[in-house]
């Protein structure tokens, strides 16, 4: 692909092994120099980082108390979300004083926006330090951290469908909201050039993506084929396991293909421009991870209060679980890599939004949904990989969709748009659905009753 | 066979694979090599005294039956024979039958090959398109007439399966791992043609199931399903007639296989090693062995599932072409090392679309003339697995390259829908429109 040589704010940055690489001078002129593990994911988060403005904190005098000042600057204020950050301690004081459960469950949502930018900040700055290949893995799996910890708490308040309804809403999100938006407003930004992108990455991601919708397809078509009995239901739990061990084999190779022997499909070509963004980082390796520790603990706590609170909301927002798990929970969770990816597409740069869009899906869908599985199974916990008919039927003809979109390479505003009605359909579809509030024994062989959309009266 | 006569690559193409694993076999003292050229006059070794033909006779013997790696499994041919006539015990049959097949059906390509030295390209590519899997034709016609409809129809599905996922997945895997810093390129042409046709093979499979799903049970919608079936199969044979005359005869170009400059087949021989009525008359014998023992593997086949605790479907669908396809597929992989994707493609893509488009379809209407009721459709869980399976090798192979992260999902993937055949139970109604078959008593009988 041959980016246009724009001059403006162009960085000169490889998207090497999925790994973002901001190149100085002399890294430009032979490749293997600081490699930072910055990945599509983070680097799109970037765009919503704003530079620390450390004149005040240099009045400071005191040393440590001025370094200690200037650690918390940039991780805190470092964002331009980090005005939602009040919502923390406002969601904590609100469980406290029990202001209405409707009212935690917004708070927090509020609240983990600016928190899963945050770690992925953090995840950049430790990857500084431990070199591109870790860096790569460590994106790999911290990249969807929120999701992965809202995903387990539902799963220790045994809310199974909670965790299936919004592990498939973040797929569809990523699929078709995160990329129709960029694909339409970067059509749009671009309108008299065609856009082009490597196709071949997207191949890789959607081959991946039909593994995965292979896996869930087949414990649904199991279970009608067959009768909903328990020997059915056992079977179909058996299958979904040993298919869960199959897709984190997959997504092994994919993590080795992507980082190790088939880097090149993955960068981009290098542009000819100012480097602007710094090289080094800007906390320690320490600090870095004591500040990922604790976001993550916070996370968790929210995520507590989100996955506890969220049948409440329901009831009194009048919304169905279905509808706030797979639609309002993927869009706050994703919101950072969004927005990003919207800027990216803007600047043309396509490769880093679909890296950003596609790469998430993919790693959720073979990552994060297997491991999510093999967790209930150490559990005792029953969650097979049956997703019921409309969540199934819905995401085979988002992939399919979005496999056809991005065939050949190009992009225009429309298929950004398509991409985005498709989305808006499906939301309206779980909008009218209404779930009874029972969450099912998931003995009793069916998980989700999902009431009046027919997904059990095949 | 090199390409020296420009008309003799379409075989190539279709029969190559199965040369990878054959043994350079001594051709020399007093048979010389036999030079066709094409036309069909094969020069004869001189002076054919009594001491020679037996010469004569005993290198052919050795050509036809040690001519391939696999011959170490032909004993299994005379055990399952024994097995039979002194009743060692159903599975024991079974299970040599279908080691005895394996080398059989290679031999058969073998020489079908050969004869196609003789009858010219043509005819010789028609052999070929009939007889590449003479084995799973066998094998469902025995079915057929034992009325084991179920047994046909997951063969033949798992026979799909096989060549799209695990041959074609397994290939692109080893090409991958083994030419990793290269990229590997083939002709999207070849694979278009043939994903356009299973797709069609698949709508002919969907309809009849869709309409038994809203039609409801009953005698009305059986005979309309039946019906549906039959004119398909017709319009089926036809696709495949079509698609014949375009691979042999108008587009032939889309289906030669890309020949590097300079490059020649490692030594192979460029004419028939065995004359036209030798190989016939082994053809005609080795068809009646494979005749026998695909009798005594459908006849066995519910007992070596009873024994063995496995259900007649997995046996069925992942065993059998297993051991149906074992010499494509290892010619397959052969040729995917060696950068040669288009041949892998050829084989694994022709051989499924050959039987999506003329064994299931000839099936039918045998069993129409038989006056069995063997329907079109195969139930939902398996077509839903065959439909993922064409879509998804159509959009793997859409691009022209490989990488071997592709083959690892295919053949993942196939792990996947064994795994789930694997713990299927048959549902009881199904159970009730084939007589004789039980479920099995495997792992979850509760």
């Amino acid at each position: 692909m041959a980016a246009p040589p724009i001059q403006q704010e162009t960085v000169p940055w490889l998207l090497e092994n999925g790994s973002y690489k901001v190149l100085t001078k002399e890294a430009r002129q032979g490749h293997g120099h600081s490699h930072h593990g910055r990945t599509a994911h983070n680097m799109s988060s970037s765009s919503l980082r704003k530079k620390s403005d450390l004149t005040l904190v240099s009045k400071v005098q005191c040393g440590l108390l001025r370094s200690f000042l200037t650690n918390l600057q940039e991780v805190i204020l470092g964002t331009k979300l980090s005005i939602l950050f009040p919502a923390i301690p406002l969601a904590i004081a609100a469980n406290y004083c029990n202001f209405g459960r409707p009212w935690i469950f917004a708070l927090s949502l509020l609240a983990l926006m600016p928190l899963a930018e945050r770690v992925s900040f953090l995840t950049e700055q430790i990857a500084y330090f431990t070199g591109p290949t870790v860096g790569g893995l460590l994106n790999a799996t911290c990249g969807n951290a929120t999701e992965l910890i809202i995903a387990i708490f539902a799963l220790c308040q045994n809310k199974i469908d909670v965790v299936k309804f919004s592990l498939l809403g973040s797929i569809l999100s990523n699929l078709l909201l995160v990329l129709g938006t960029s694909l339409f407003c970067g059509g749009l930004g671009t309108l008299g050039k065609q856009q082009k992108y490597d196709r071949r990455q997207a191949d890789v991601n959607m081959l991946l993506l039909f593994l995965g919708l292979l896996c869930q397809l087949l414990p649904l078509l199991f279970r009608v084929a067959g009768g909903y009995t328990t020997v059915t239901t056992v079977a179909a739990l058996q299958l979904s396991r040993a298919s869960s061990i199959v897709m984190l084999v997959a997504y092994v190779v994919y993590i080795v293909f992507q980082l190790w022997t088939h880097r090149q499909l993955f960068e981009a070509d290098e542009e000819a421009g100012e480097g602007q963004e710094e090289e080094t980082p800007v906390i320690g390796f320490w600090s870095g991870f004591v500040w990922l520790v604790g976001m993550t603990i916070v996370i968790a706590l929210l995520s507590e209060y989100v996955v506890a609170t969220i049948e409440d909301a329901s009831n009194s927002w009048g919304l169905s679980v279905s509808f706030i798990s797979i639609i309002l929970l993927p869009i706050v969770g994703n919101a950072a890599e969004h927005a990003g990816a919207i800027i990216f597409a803007f600047k043309d740069k396509l490769d880093i939004s679909l890296g950003v869009a596609l790469g998430s899906s993919c790693q959720i869908s073979m990552f994060v949904i297997p491991v999510c599985v093999i967790v209930a199974w150490i559990a005792g916990i029953d969650m097979d990989l049956n997703f019921n008919t409309v969540e199934t039927g819905c995401l085979a003809v988002a992939i399919i969709t979005t496999a056809f979109t991005l065939q050949d390479g190009t992009s225009n505003y429309l298929k950004g748009l398509i991409l985005l009605l498709c989305y808006v359909v499906i939301g309206a579809c779980f909008f009218v659905t209404t779930t009874p509030l029972n969450q099912g024994n998931p003995m009793k062989g069916s998980v989700v009753n999902l009431g009046t959309s027919g997904s059990l009266a095949a | 066979m090199t390409s020296g006569a420009g008309d003799r690559e379409v075989s190539i193409v279709v029969v190559a694979p199965e040369t990878e694993i054959r043994t350079q076999e001594d051709t020399g003292g007093s048979w010389n090599t036999v030079v066709s050229n094409g036309k069909g006059a094969t020069k004869s070794p001189p002076d054919c005294t009594g001491f020679q033909k037996g010469t004569a006779f005993w290198k052919n013997l050795q050509l036809v039956v040690l001519g391939t790696k696999l011959a170490v499994l032909f004993p299994a041919i005379p055990l399952a024979i024994v097995a039979d006539f002194y009743s060692f015990g159903k599975p024991w049959i079974f299970g040599f039958s279908l080691l005895g097949l394996a080398p059989l059906a290679e031999r058969v390509s073998f020489l079908t090959e050969q004869i196609a030295c003789f009858t010219g390209p043509t005819v010789g590519g028609l052999l070929n398109a009939t007889c590449g899997n003479a084995t799973e034709l066998i094998i469902a016609m025995f079915a057929l007439r034992q009325r084991k409809i179920h047994v046909l129809k997951y063969s033949l599905f798992g026979s799909i399966l096989s060549n799209l996922l695990l041959v074609l997945g397994s290939s692109l895997l080893c090409g991958g791992l083994a030419n990793i810093k290269k990229e590997q390129r083939y002709d999207r042409k070849q694979a278009d043609v043939n994903s356009l046709l299973l797709l069609l093979g698949l709508l002919c499979n969907l309809l009849p199931l869709l309409l038994k799903h809203v039609m409801g049970k009953g005698p009305a919608t059986a005979y309309s399903t039946l019906q549906l079936s039959r004119v398909s199969s017709i319009f089926m044979l036809l696709a495949y007639a079509g698609y014949i005359i375009f691979q042999l005869k108008t587009h032939r170009h889309f289906f030669e296989s890309q020949q590097e400059d300079g490059e020649s087949e490692e030594g192979e021989e460029e004419g028939a090693v065995i004359g036209f009525w030798s190989a016939f008359i082994w053809l005609v014998g080795m068809t009646v062995f494979i005749a026998l023992l695909s009798e005594y593997v459908v006849g066995t086949i519910e007992c070596a599932s009873d024994t063995w605790g496995i259900s007649v479907g997995f046996i069925s669908i992942i065993l059998l072409p297993i051991v149906g396809n074992a010499a494509e597929h290892a010619g397959s992989i052969i040729f995917a090392f060696k950068n040669k994707l288009d041949i892998s493609l050829g084989v694994s893509l022709g051989s499924a679309t050959q039987i999506s488009m003329f064994v299931v379809p000839f099936c039918v209407l045998v069993a129409w003339i038989m006056h069995v009721n063997m329907d079109l459709d195969f139930s939902l869980l398996e077509t839903g697995c065959l439909a993922f399976t064409i879509v998804i090798t159509a959009f793997t192979l859409q691009d022209g390259t490989s990488h071997y992260l592709k083959g690892a999902v295919l053949v993942l993937c196939y792990v996947i829908i064994a795994a789930c055949f694997f713990v299927y139970k048959v549902p009881q109604d199904e159970l009730d429109s084939y007589p004789g078959i039980k479920p099995f008593t495997g792992v979850f009988a509760s």
